[in-house]
């Protein structure tokens, strides 16, 4: 198969408007013709549902949650890059861009990033038109900030509460579609499968999560806006429900998976403090504009951080990267973290934290003025410590928070799967290697409102009817094959729990393919992770009936899909024998434990091909051309 | 999925809040008449004389009549939202908890069986009504015409303890009401703003206050000061 | 640390429920109440017996996916907080803790400790929001908008759509919950246009679904995650004045 990723030809600049021009039309009296399944209601999902059904398509929107307003774009904190220059500090269209590309580690496409960028500044428009809440400053005009690893202020943002603000915004666009009739909501329901007919994507099946009924539902594309699967570590900022499967099936049915091995660690969470933790607790990385990062100076320091002198702390980050200090990006944070925590440096009962401290930003810009940045983070960290961060310095460690990987897709958001496009997080994103702080909303939302409702088009102007009959057997089908995947796993009878696996597996995965990487692990951790799935399929129990509102049921279905991606995770992080971005190879580092890059060799996407049944992947590859921003050693010292 | 399920019969303009507009009008008008009420009450301290003058002007005022229409309109309207409202409460909440809310999260006991105290109320007008306004009607003459002497059925009336006793707990209960209910009204009438808000709460409290302790200011008085034929 | 756990229990498509006991031990105080409930039911897994429903997501407080009652108090006892929210160390040895669902009319239960509150959903759908179709918006600077304003809109702009005002409120209103979404549009020059007809709609629609009507109490907003101030349902009824008059 030849992948193409169909970027236009011609200028930078010029090629999304170009491309837009390019891309067929559909009469206003045709497009209700068309039926669009979206899955996902989160920044992306929402956002795109409501375009498209304003457009005059007709729309199936689908969520997990019991209302589309929960999905877990709604817990991003930070805020949303836009390159408006609202401040005059130097931004522009250009200079996102550059960012985005270098912050990402050379591992992005460029024509993608710089559509990416300007777009953003829509973004602002639609999201302040919706009345979305950002915070201003006294004039009355939107306030900005600088936010992990940039030096200009292009963050807008809403309190601590950005996301929410954004999801509000956009689950309030869906419901207005919803009640026009554009749109038709479907809560509560979870993808099984994708219908492919003729290698087109014609549909999906679901499971309603309290009937427990499976039913197929036809489309003439279909948009997967479902999110991250950094819920393959166990631990993750991540919310309890996200997960990878309806992107898995996809997999499984043709949709070729890239990047899979780069995956986020934020550094400023909350740590873990036993092992009946769920889940861990961002704290906003904003955090890190006004807190500095430190640990002792001597290893196992008992002492109380109060009591630890000034010339006896190591402000790491200020001292490694001078010019950046506590703002290097997260990747770099998280990493010198972990190797404070590994030299014995760490902090607090369990040794692994370091300190982010705000004495100094207290003294320099006073409680109420830090209360009113910070104060909601401030809340939550105490709420959860039971410490107050105002008196004592906060303890962080790093948590997989994002994950760059996803299916991946072309110029136009479409897989490799005629007619079923991804969106957000779900696709492979313009993130590359590491994404930067506050672009997530950004991409999530330039894919949604933006993005797919012009390219959507490309798909459906020329999508082959499908014959009714072919469509029903391929419903049904699709029907039958889930309904049998429910049987084989509620049949196992065995004796574990599905959350005892999904612990192991978060094990494997946080030791072995986590933070830091190398060749003797990645292959200890494939053999692991196939011999655990093989003890899956034998040992799990699950309780109760699938006719039945069954949250182990749901859990085990998920952890069967993260079974599998564990091990292409693995792979791919084995076949990468660099080190970029997120993606930190021991035996690719610098005497000074940098990474390096190895552009000869690995400027390019890796793209995963899984044959339907089979156990192995093919390897394809996108090579990756770098014109505007020339390849260069990121460095931030 | 969502939209199918709205009933689209029902045509609802005269929604809750309405009602609790008119609640709010009519509870308000009710607590300026038991303030001025409450103020004429004061003549008995200065005599049977000036009480009974002062009583037989407002008795026999032109507006008089239009006055007591309007005032029973707003108690009967009051009474009936009161009660329409609470049916429909009673539906919305249904299940109950098995523990009630605690501390801070808890609804606080005088804001809670409004509709109880205002029957209390309504009992205590009827009788009050039938003791008084309908009572017996003595007469006395102060020069220019006979009067009816209100002073001396009030000074007899409040010589029994158990009377005293039971005016004592319906003005109070009368003042949890108005404690509660003039602060509301402003609420419900949606007259606030940042600078008032709090001030609403206390001036609704001292209100209460001054008129409860008006109120049994007379009872007490004469109950305890005023011997029967000494007035 | 060891509790005592009453929940409520109730099968899918029955109308009636009751509470069971369950004895659970060696809990941490720093645990928080959601994973004494994983704890709770990996032990019934492990009994063969069905583990309690309930619905939950972020576990941060902010996706509003809880709906539990903690001894008689939604969310538990803390302010400003969600159930997730909440941990042990709020819980005293030994202690009785009596869980149930959000009730309301309007929130009839699914099963355990799972209600629908799809009724938010369709008062929100009825009108809170600004039309504005994507694309269309105008430069974000053309229209400021003062401080203090947006400080307020987005106060009442942070209601997480739980519906713990409904749950813990005497007459399951939802006041605080349509009069957030009203102030948080009413305040924002954006929502101009349609204030007024927003507002019939909004208030129409919460009175089909069956929320009883403000008393009040300020329950609601004391149990508020988000402590969304009662000032803002006397907005709302003044808003629905001003509607109706012009």
């Amino acid at each position: 198969m030849k992948l193409s990723s169909h970027v236009p030809s011609g200028p930078l600049e010029q090629k999304w408007d170009r491309h837009c021009f390019e891309l067929p039309l559909i009469n206003p009296a045709n497009k209700r013709k068309y039926q669009i399944i979206v899955v996902g209601t989160g920044l992306a999902g929402a956002s795109a549902s409501a375009s498209l059904a304003e457009l005059g398509y007709q729309v199936k929107t689908f969520c997990i949650q019991d209302s589309p307003r929960r999905a877990h774009s709604i817990a991003a904190q930070g805020g949303i890059n836009a390159a408006k220059n609202y401040p005059g500090d130097g931004d522009s269209v250009r200079r996102l861009f550059y960012d985005t590309v270098k912050g990402g580690d050379f591992r992005s496409r460029e024509a993608n990033v710089y559509r990416l960028a300007q777009i953003s500044g829509q973004i602002i428009d639609q999201c302040v038109a919706q009345g979305v809440p950002f915070a201003r400053e006294y004039g009355g005009l939107l306030a900005n900030r600088s936010f992990g690893g940039a030096q200009v202020s292009r963050t807008f943002y809403a309190r601590g509460q950005t996301g929410q603000q954004l999801l509000i915004g956009a689950y309030s666009a869906l419901m207005r579609q919803v009640d026009k009739g554009g749109v038709k909501l479907f809560p509560r329901h979870e993808m099984m499968d994708l219908v492919v007919s003729e290698g087109q994507a014609v549909g999906i099946t679901t499971r309603h999560l309290l009937t427990g009924e499976v039913k197929s539902h036809f489309a003439h594309a279909v948009i997967l806006a479902t999110g991250g699967y950094g819920n393959i570590f166990y631990l993750s900022t991540n919310a309890i429900h996200s997960n990878v499967s309806a992107s898995w099936r996809c997999h499984k049915k043709g949709a070729f998976f890239a990047n899979p091995c780069f995956t986020q660690i934020h550094p400023t969470c909350i740590p873990r403090s036993g092992n009946y933790q769920s889940k861990l607790t961002l704290l906003s990385e904003s955090l890190r504009n006004d807190g500095r990062v430190w640990v002792p100076k001597k290893a196992k320091d008992s002492r109380l951080p109060k009591d630890i002198p000034e010339e006896q702390r190591d402000y790491y980050l200020e001292r490694i990267y001078p010019g950046f200090g506590n703002l290097v990006p997260r990747d770099l944070a998280s990493r010198q973290a972990k190797f404070q925590v590994d030299a014995g440096l760490g902090v607090g009962s369990t040794g692994e934290a370091v300190y982010l401290d705000f004495t100094e930003a207290m003294n320099r810009l006073g409680k109420k003025s830090l209360s009113e940045k910070y104060g909601n983070l401030f809340q939550m960290y105490e709420k959860i410590t039971g410490e107050n961060p105002y008196k004592t310095p906060m303890r962080i460690y790093p948590a997989v928070h994002y994950t760059m990987g996803g299916l991946w897709v072309d110029y136009n958001l479409e897989s490799t799967v005629k007619g079923l496009f991804i969106l957000g997080e779900a696709n492979f994103s313009d993130h590359g290697a590491n994404r930067l702080g506050a672009s997530a909303l950004m991409q999530g939302l330039a894919d949604g409102y933006f993005i797919i409702p012009s390219t959507i088009t490309s798909h459906l102007a020329g999508c082959l009817p499908v014959s009714e009959e072919k469509k029903h057997i391929s419903l049904r089908e699709s029907e039958k094959e889930s309904e049998e995947r429910l049987q084989n796993i509620m049949q196992i009878k065995g004796s574990k729990t599905a959350g005892d696996f999904h612990r192991r597996l978060g094990n494997i995965m946080w030791n072995q393919v986590g933070m830091i990487r190398n060749k003797t692990g990645l292959e200890k951790a494939i053999e692991e992770i196939q011999n655990l799935r093989e003890e899956f399929w034998k040992e799990l129990y699950i309780p109760g009936e699938q006719s039945n509102k069954n949250a182990e049921l749901e859990k085990a279905m998920r952890i069967a899909d993260f079974l599998e991606l564990g091990e292409l995770m693995a792979q791919d992080a084995l076949e990468r024998e660099e080190s970029c971005g997120s993606h930190f190879r021991e035996e690719y580092q610098s005497a000074e434990q940098e990474a390096i890059r190895d552009d000869e060799n690995f400027c390019h996407v890796s793209i995963w091909e899984n044959k339907q049944n089979e156990k192995t992947w093919n390897l394809h590859k996108e090579n990756l051309d770098f014109k505007e921003v020339p390849l260069s050693v990121r460095s931030y010292k | 999925m969502i939209k199918e399920h709205v009933k689209a019969s029902s045509s609802v303009w005269w929604v809750s809040i309405l009602k609790k507009y008119l609640m709010g009008l009519t509870g308000l008008g009710l607590a300026l008449f038991v303030l001025l009420h409450m103020l004429g009450n004061l003549f008995i301290f200065a005599g049977d004389k000036a009480y009974n003058l002062y009583m037989h002007q407002m008795v026999n005022m032109e507006a008089s009549s239009i006055i007591q229409v309007g005032l029973l309109s707003a108690f009967l309207l009051h009474i009936i939202l009161a009660f329409i409202l609470s049916v429909k409460n009673y539906f919305s909440r249904l299940k109950k908890y098995a523990r009630a809310a605690s501390g801070w999260k808890a609804t606080a006991w005088y804001q809670k069986g409004l509709i109880a105290q205002g029957a209390v109320i309504l009992v205590f007008v009827i009788l009050h009504l039938i003791t008084f306004k309908f009572g017996v009607h003595y007469k006395i003459n102060y020069g220019n015409e006979e009067i009816r002497d209100l002073f001396r059925l009030v000074v007899e009336a409040f010589q029994n303890p158990i009377t005293v006793v039971w005016y004592i707990v319906a003005l109070l209960v009368l003042f949890i009401h108005l404690f509660h209910g003039l602060s509301s009204s402003f609420q419900s009438l949606g007259l606030n703003h940042p600078r008032f808000n709090k001030s609403i709460k206390g001036i609704s409290l001292v209100y209460a206050v001054l008129v409860t302790v008006g109120y049994i200011s007379l009872p007490l008085y004469v109950f305890l000061f005023m011997q029967e034929g000494a007035g | 640390m060891r509790l005592k756990l009453n929940i409520w229990r109730q099968k899918k498509d029955e109308k009636k429920g009751c509470f069971e006991s369950y004895e659970i031990a060696n809990l941490s105080p720093d645990m928080s109440f959601l994973e004494l409930l994983d704890q709770l039911n990996e032990q019934l897994v492990q009994q063969k017996k069905t583990p309690v429903a309930f619905d939950h997501d972020c576990r941060e407080g902010i996706c509003g996916s809880c709906s539990l009652v903690i001894n008689g108090n939604p969310h538990g006892p803390h302010k400003g907080s969600a159930a997730c929210q909440l941990h042990l160390r709020s819980f005293k040895d030994q202690e009785e803790i009596w869980v149930e669902p959000f009730r309301a009319t309007a929130f009839p239960v699914i099963q355990d400790l799972i209600v629908n509150r799809e009724a938010l959903d369709r008062i929100i759908q009825v009108g809170g929001y600004v039309s504005v179709n994507t694309g269309s918006a105008p430069e974000a600077h053309s229209t400021p908008v003062e401080k203090a304003k947006a400080d307020e809109a987005f106060s009442n702009a942070a209601c997480i759509g739980c519906g713990a005002c409904v749950a813990v409120c005497k007459n399951a209103s939802a006041s605080l919950f349509v009069a957030a979404k009203l102030s948080h549009l009413a305040l924002l020059p954006q929502g101009q246009a349609e204030r007024k007809n927003r507002t019939l709609k909004m208030v129409k629609q919460m009175e089909r679904e069956g929320f009883g009507s403000c008393t009040n109490t300020g329950a609601c907003s004391r149990a508020c995650p988000k402590e969304i101030s009662i000032h803002s349902i006397a907005r709302m009824n003044r808003e629905y004045f001003k509607s109706l008059l012009s």
